[in-house]
């Protein structure tokens, strides 16, 4: 499904200023495979999920996407593949446009833009119905501008313009991170209906590690961009937040407590 | 104020409104601070005019004029997208550099159209004042062009637009290739611009390079006073907003050059100040509302 080889990205590669994000990372993830990414601040994340999904391109390494070299291609060009949510929920949905118009602009995700209606009726009743599931009352505010909806709201909106053309594959950069808990807890309960009920291959990012255990069927912990511990099955189920810790200090021996912040442990 | 100047103000509104609709799809559905109006008006009106003098119908001027707009949009956009020069300095360069093209485009700094035919002539032939039959004419010109962007701003390209301008992370997460959309739509509202330049240039008789320097400002100015008289959060609506604010806009200023103060009275080069002034106030009008809130 998705094959990274030998990606290595650099920041302000040549300057006093130069990071080495990615470092030859290799990771291949399996159709409707759920991935957990956990790792430190600047552990290369963030950096793998924008290398997938175009932002920028990697400098070194290959990107293999259901058997298409999409490495060169620009972010808009990959869009087809690729359903993403980003951690800001600002970013996910166009405030000033009605929820209708954005979930008609997430419908033609990858579609060349014609001067066809940018609505159509049909549509409108499909994301009510959409909208119905979530449970938040969003069905009977169609024309409300998205710009009025909370952040969670907007987050949940986002989930599921991701999903409204069936993504090759779905990217989650920290979706819950800037949510309250009990916010964060529905965005999760969505994102694990929408994900298992669509048999979605899935890449989430999470700052987590109890999100990270109880979500998906595989674990990757990253550090200094390359992939430090893999766990997938009854091995992954067998892991405790113990576990991830002392991982996590034996791979930052010169941190022994900022590393780890309450968040990562509580969430 | 003599019916006369409130009628040759509400004619300038009009004709001004197209270029005003120019400025609304760059600065606030694009977020694209385009200063090429500048240069774009003039070069309208430079093409028409070349054309009419060199015997071509007059309706059909306005669309190589609408075409050369087009163009200096794009260098604009392209300029801003591909080289990534700032925007506004972008529309900077473009409009400098029309200034050069557009005397070329006339062989001199301007073209008389005095006893030409223009597209106000068929309905001046009628037995009504000129001031009314040329108002007619703008008023059809406008509302065919505020039908159109209505209908392009409802089409898939169009919602992408809007949303180039929103949010161009997201938009582009969603397959959208923003610098066509930033290219093509700085383009439209050049065109825009550039076939208003030509109707006021046919309306007034003459094509002149110097006719387009305030442009924007004039631009922001209707449209500030637009969005204030005639608050609306849809694009539909705020369109013909806008246009209202540029015919309220021109009676503002009719009315101050019409003013004597005690000896002193406005002159026609004091225009510029006047406008800049007004957007200055305007801008910050909704600032001191809300600190006087607070």
């Amino acid at each position: 499904m998705l094959r990274l080889e030998g990606l290595s990205k650099w920041f302000a590669k040549g300057t006093v200023n130069e990071v080495q994000a990615l470092d030859g990372l290799d990771l291949e993830v399996g159709t409707g495979e759920f991935v957990c990414v956990i790792g430190s601040n600047g552990a290369g994340k963030s950096t793998l999920l924008n290398c997938v999904a175009g932002t920028y391109p990697p400098d070194k390494g290959r990107i293999l996407l259901a058997g298409e070299d999409i490495g060169g291609r620009p972010e808009f060009k990959r869009a087809r593949l690729i359903g993403r949510v980003f951690q800001d929920p600002l970013l996910g949905t166009c405030a000033s446009m009605t929820i209708e118009e954005n979930m008609a602009l997430a419908n033609r995700r990858g579609k060349r833009r014609t001067l066809r209606p940018g609505i159509r009726d049909l549509e409108r009743e499909r994301f009510r119905e959409a909208l119905s599931k979530l449970g938040l009352g969003l069905e009977d505010r169609l024309k409300d501008k998205a710009g009025l909806l909370s952040g969670g709201q907007r987050q949940a909106l986002t989930l599921l313009m991701a999903t409204l053309v069936r993504p090759t594959i779905l990217l989650l950069d920290e979706h819950t991170a800037a949510l309250d808990p009990k916010t964060a807890g529905l965005i999760m309960d969505l994102t694990r209906d929408l994900v298992e009920g669509g048999k979605l291959t899935t890449i989430m990012i999470t700052h987590n590690m109890q999100q990270a255990l109880s979500f998906g069927g595989r674990l990757v912990m990253m550090h200094r961009g390359k992939v430090l511990l893999d766990y997938s099955g009854s091995e992954k189920e067998r892991l405790t937040v113990q576990d991830l810790l002392r991982h996590f200090h034996e791979a930052n021996p010169l941190i022994p407590d900022n590393g780890v912040t309450d968040r990562m442990v509580l969430g | 104020m003599t019916l006369y100047a409130l009628s040759g103000a509400l004619s300038l509104g009009l004709g001004y409104g197209l270029m005003v609709l120019g400025v609304y799809i760059t600065f606030r559905i694009l977020d694209f601070p385009d200063l090429t109006v500048d240069g774009s008006l003039p070069l309208g009106a430079a093409v028409s005019a070349v054309l009419i003098t060199k015997g071509w119908d007059p309706f059909l001027s306005l669309l190589p004029a609408a075409g050369a707009g087009f163009l200096a949009g794009m260098v604009t956009g392209a300029l801003s997208t591909k080289l990534r020069i700032l925007n506004l300095l972008a529309s900077i360069i473009t409009m400098t550099a029309l200034y050069s093209i557009n005397i070329r485009i006339m062989g001199r700094p301007n073209i008389s159209l005095i006893s030409l035919p223009t597209v106000f002539s068929p309905l001046g032939r009628l037995d009504i004042p000129t001031i009314i039959s040329s108002n007619i004419v703008f008023l059809s010109f406008i509302l065919f062009a505020v039908a159109l962007l209505s209908w392009l701003m409802r089409t898939e390209y169009g919602q992408a637009l809007v949303a180039t301008g929103d949010n161009p992370r997201m938009i582009k997460s969603l397959g959208v290739n923003t610098n066509f959309t930033i290219i093509t739509g700085v383009g439209i509202s050049n065109a825009m611009v550039a076939v208003s330049g030509a109707l006021i240039a046919q309306n007034q008789g003459s094509a002149d390079v110097s006719s387009g320097i305030g442009t924007i400002v004039a631009g922001l100015a209707s449209i500030v006073v637009g969005e204030t008289l005639f608050p609306s959060s849809r694009v539909g609506t705020a369109i013909i907003a806008v246009v209202l604010g540029s015919v309220v806009y021109r009676l503002v200023i009719a009315l101050a050059m019409g003013l004597n103060l005690g000896g002193f009275s406005f002159t026609a080069s004091d225009l510029q100040l006047i406008t800049a002034t007004l957007v200055v106030v305007a801008l910050v009008l909704p600032m001191l509302r809300k600190k006087g809130a607070r």
